[in-house]
């Protein structure tokens, strides 16, 4: 971390830079100015992971004329990719420096991509294809799927940990917090709860698996998610964090899919 | 006992084509069942995911969505996203554990009266067939039973 990013902040092209910083032997998100370039350490693979993506947002959005940069994983760069395309951020704004995760944080996380296209540090592991959890859930039937959901949805205490914690759910009001689609006072939250939160996550969510890693009642949100992507990749042939240059605001899919002739 | 149970359906209709289809069912005496309940939307495309979540939610039995048909949407291509729309909510419920007919999509146009009633008709039977939709309330005692 300390040649590239430090060349960034001396020649000043960013005004801080979102890296890591070992406080305790443990690895801290930190924002890093140019006053502290000391205090780089050489990089190294970590396992910790933080929704660094919103952490990024939020100062832009309080220092909009300032750039910064941040060190991102696979996970990452989708989720600023998305976090662009939905205008959110100003992509000439964002350096972004490229970090590999190790095998086995890929392993853990059943990453397909744990690496970012910006590669810095690190060589990048394979992807893992397999969606265990999706794949054993569409093997049920409807009702024993129902159930099993429940069993999951009924642990929720409404922490919203997974909607804080998640990198592009970045709307300033949200959806959850009103009455009319998640009843308040309820305790578990009605299934409308997750659902809604599914659709929005529809064609926004990198699958960085963050909301499954907070949730305090390890509720499987991943499969959840991974499986509205997956419709949505389909449907509207529109792939979250790819750099293909499609946006999520006109219509996409391809026409000739529709049922042809009358109907 | 089976016929205690009256099924409540929510129907979007747009209002350039399946409402009209509904009023001209309405002008022509064409009996239906009154087990719908109507909601006129501009159009079929602006019934976004979470009108269907919230009908089921608040113990819709079935929800009809109904547009023009491919080529005659008054906003062009409105209903090109309500197809896919109501195919993805379909495919969310279906994954969710839910019995994604209750969720139906019917192409009716202002001279279709005949085709509105028919299928008002049909949908009631078949939901009438499945019985009450499953609450969308999670009870934590499922998870001591399960
Ligand atoms: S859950 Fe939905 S409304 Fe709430 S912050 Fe996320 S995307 Fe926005
Ligand atoms: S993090 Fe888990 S417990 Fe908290 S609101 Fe989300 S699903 Fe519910």
């Amino acid at each position: 971390m300390n040649t590239k990013i430090k060349t960034l902040l001396e020649q000043g092209q960013v005004a801080g830079f979102f890296a890591y910083k070992r406080i305790h032997g443990v690895w801290y998100p930190y924002l890093f100015t140019k006053s502290e370039l000391d205090q780089l350490e050489p990089w190294q693979p970590f396992k910790s992971r933080y929704p660094i993506a919103k952490l990024l947002l939020a100062k832009a959005r309080q220092n909009p004329d300032q750039t910064f940069g941040v060190l991102v994983r696979g996970c990452e760069e989708r989720a600023l990719r998305e976090i662009f395309k939905w205008n959110q951020l100003d992509p000439n704004r964002v350096v972004m420096v490229g970090q590999a995760c190790t095998e086995d944080l890929a392993q853990t996380c059943e990453c397909a991509k744990p690496f970012p296209d910006q590669l810095n540090y690190g060589s990048a592991p394979a992807g893992v294809g397999r969606q265990r959890r999706v794949a054993e859930l569409e093997a049920k039937a409807d009702g024993e799927r129902m159930q099993w959901w429940l069993s999951h949805f009924n642990r929720c205490i409404r922490c919203y940990g997974c909607r804080d914690v998640c990198p592009v759910c970045f709307c300033t009001i949200c959806s959850l917090e009103q009455s009319d689609v998640a009843p308040t006072g309820k305790l578990p939250p009605d299934t409308s709860f997750h659902l809604v939160r599914a659709v929005h996550m529809a064609g926004r969510c990198v699958d960085c698996g963050l909301c499954e890693e907070v949730c305090p009642a390890g509720i499987p949100l991943r499969a959840l998610y991974k499986k509205v992507n997956s419709l949505v990749a389909d449907l509207f042939d529109y792939r979250t964090g790819a750099d293909d240059g499609r946006s999520p605001f006109t219509f996409l899919g391809d026409e000739s899919r529709l049922p042809a002739g009358l109907r | 006992m089976a016929n205690s149970f009256e099924p409540k359906i929510l129907a979007f209709l747009c209002n350039w084509c399946s409402y009209a289809g509904a009023d001209l069912a309405g002008v022509s005496r064409l009996q239906y069942p009154p087990n719908i309940r109507v909601i006129r939307v501009m159009c079929s495309g602006t019934v976004s995911p979470h009108h269907l979540i919230h009908a089921f939610q608040k113990g819709a039995d079935g929800v009809l969505v109904a547009g023009c048909h491919i080529g005659d949407c008054h906003y062009l291509k409105g209903n090109y996203m309500t197809l896919k729309r109501i195919t993805f909510v379909e495919e969310l419920l279906r994954f969710a554990g839910y019995d994604p007919a209750r969720l139906h999509l019917e192409w009716i146009s202002a001279a279709e009266g005949i085709k509105f009633a028919e299928t008002v008709r049909a949908f009631t039977a078949e939901i009438r067939s499945m019985g009450p939709a499953p609450t969308f309330e999670a009870t934590p005692r499922l998870a001591l039973s399960a």
